[in-house]
C-alpha cells in the first residue's frame, strides 16, 4: 500500500516527551496555549493555561491558513512559508511548520515579547522534528495498537450513528 | 492521513467533500449537523461569502464516541466549489483521509463534473497518492431536478474507475447518510 495514505501512529511514549517540549515552550515564554497539529488539521496534543473549548475548530483553522499560505509560496516561486505571525489587539499567534507533516502553534499576549518566541518555537521545532523522525521510524502495524476486530466494531457504530 | 494518538487513545481521520460550484456539497453537511445526535457533534464552521458562498471550506467534526477503547472522530470537510478557488481546494485537500465528490446531476453540469473530477485526480496525485487506490465515494446529487441525466450516462462519464456510487437529493437528505457510510467505512478499512 502506498505509504500516504497509511495512519500516523503517535506512541504514548512520544506523545510524553511532545508534552514535555510544549509544557517547556509555553513556561519559557509565557505563552498562553500551545498545539501540536498534523498537517491535515487534526489536534495532537496541546498546553495551556485553560481548558478551550473550541480547540477542535482552532486546529482546522489554523491548518487551513497553513495549507493556504503553502499554496501562495507556490505563486510567488517561494519553496514554503515555514512560520507565519498573526497579531492580534490581546492575543498573538506564531505557527512554525515542523517537516512538512506537522504544525506547531503558540498562543500569547502582549507580556511575551515575540522575538523571544522565534528562538524558543526554533528549539522546540528542532526537537520535534526529532520526534516525528522516530514516530515515522517505528510505525507499528495497526493491528497491534487497534486490535484485529477493530474494523468490524467501528462499521457497527458507523451503522448505529450515521442514519436519518 | 489518519492520526492514532495511542496516550489519548484517539483516531481522527478527515474527509472532504468535492465536486464543482453548487453541487451540493455544503448541503450535505448541513443535513448531516441536523440530523446527527447532539452529544456526536461539533459546531458547523463555515467560511462563507456574504451571499453564502463556500469561501474557503465549511468544517464539521463528528465524535463516533470509544470504538474498542478508541475515541474514534471523523472531520468533515467542503471545498468551494468555484473555479477561481482551485488553489484553496488544494489548501483543504491536504492530508485528507478520503474524498466524496458530488456531481450536479443536472444535464447542463456535466462537463462541470467532469472538469472537476480530473482537477481532483490531478491534485490528488500531487499528494504523492495514487488516485486509482485512494478512497473515493460518488455522490449523484439533485436527483429530484427535472430532466437530471440518468444514472447511466453519469456513470459512464464520471465512474470509469467503478467508485461507490450514491444518487441523493442532499437538501431533504435523501442519499445523504448512505454516502457517509460508505465513504466512513472506506476510510477505515485503509487504516
Amino acid at each position: 500500500m502506498d505509504p500516504q495514505l497509511t495512519s500516523q501512529i503517535v506512541p504514548a511514549e512520544e506523545i510524553k516527551v511532545i508534552e514535555e517540549c510544549l509544557v517547556r515552550l509555553a513556561e519559557d515564554t509565557g505563552g498562553n496555549y500551545v498545539l501540536l497539529l498534523d498537517k491535515s488539521g487534526q489536534v495532537i496534543t496541546a498546553q495551556g493555561d485553560a481548558a478551550r473549548q473550541d480547540i477542535t475548530a482552532l486546529g482546522a483553522l489554523i491548518a487551513g491558513t497553513f495549507a493556504s499560505s503553502r499554496e501562495v509560496a507556490k505563486l510567488l516561486r517561494e519553496k514554503d512559508f515555514r512560520q507565519l505571525f498573526t497579531q492580534g489587539v490581546r492575543e498573538n499567534i506564531f505557527i512554525s511548520l515542523i517537516e512538512d507533516q506537522w504544525i506547531l502553534c503558540i498562543i500569547f499576549n502582549k507580556g511575551t515579547h515575540i522575538g523571544l518566541v522565534k528562538v524558543l518555537t526554533k528549539k522546540a521545532t528542532d526537537d520535534l522534528s526529532v520526534v516525528l523522525e522516530r514516530v515515522r521510524e517505528h510505525q507499528k502495524a495497526r493491528d497491534d495498537v487497534l486490535g484485529s476486530s477493530f474494523r468490524t466494531s467501528m462499521e457497527d457504530t458507523i451503522d448505529l450513528l450515521f442514519r436519518d | 492521513m489518519a492520526l492514532i494518538n495511542v496516550a489519548a487513545r484517539e483516531i481522527h481521520c478527515k474527509i472532504v467533500y468535492y465536486g464543482p460550484g453548487m453541487s451540493g456539497k455544503t448541503s450535505n453537511l448541513q443535513y448531516i449537523h441536523s440530523q446527527v445526535p447532539k452529544e456526536a457533534k461539533g459546531e458547523l464552521l463555515s467560511i462563507a461569502t456574504e451571499t453564502e458562498r463556500t469561501l474557503f471550506f465549511d468544517f464539521l467534526p463528528l465524535d463516533l464516541g470509544k470504538v474498542r477503547g478508541f475515541q474514534t472522530r471523523f472531520h468533515l470537510y467542503t471545498v468551494p466549489g468555484q473555479v477561481l478557488y482551485e488553489r484553496t481546494r488544494v489548501a483543504v485537500l491536504s492530508g485528507a483521509d478520503g474524498v466524496v465528490f458530488v456531481a450536479d446531476s443536472q444535464k447542463h453540469k456535466l462537463e462541470e463534473n467532469i472538469r472537476s473530477l480530473r482537477e481532483l485526480a490531478i491534485n490528488i496525485t500531487r499528494q504523492n497518492k495514487r488516485f486509482q487506490d485512494f478512497p473515493i465515494v460518488l455522490q449523484y446529487n439533485k436527483r429530484d431536478v427535472p430532466g437530471a441525466l440518468p444514472v447511466a450516462t453519469l456513470d459512464k462519464y464520471l465512474n470509469t474507475l467503478g467508485w461507490q456510487r450514491f444518487e441523493a437529493t442532499a437538501t431533504i437528505g435523501a442519499g445523504v447518510f448512505d454516502t457517509l457510510k460508505a465513504i466512513s467505512k472506506l476510510v477505515i478499512s485503509k487504516l
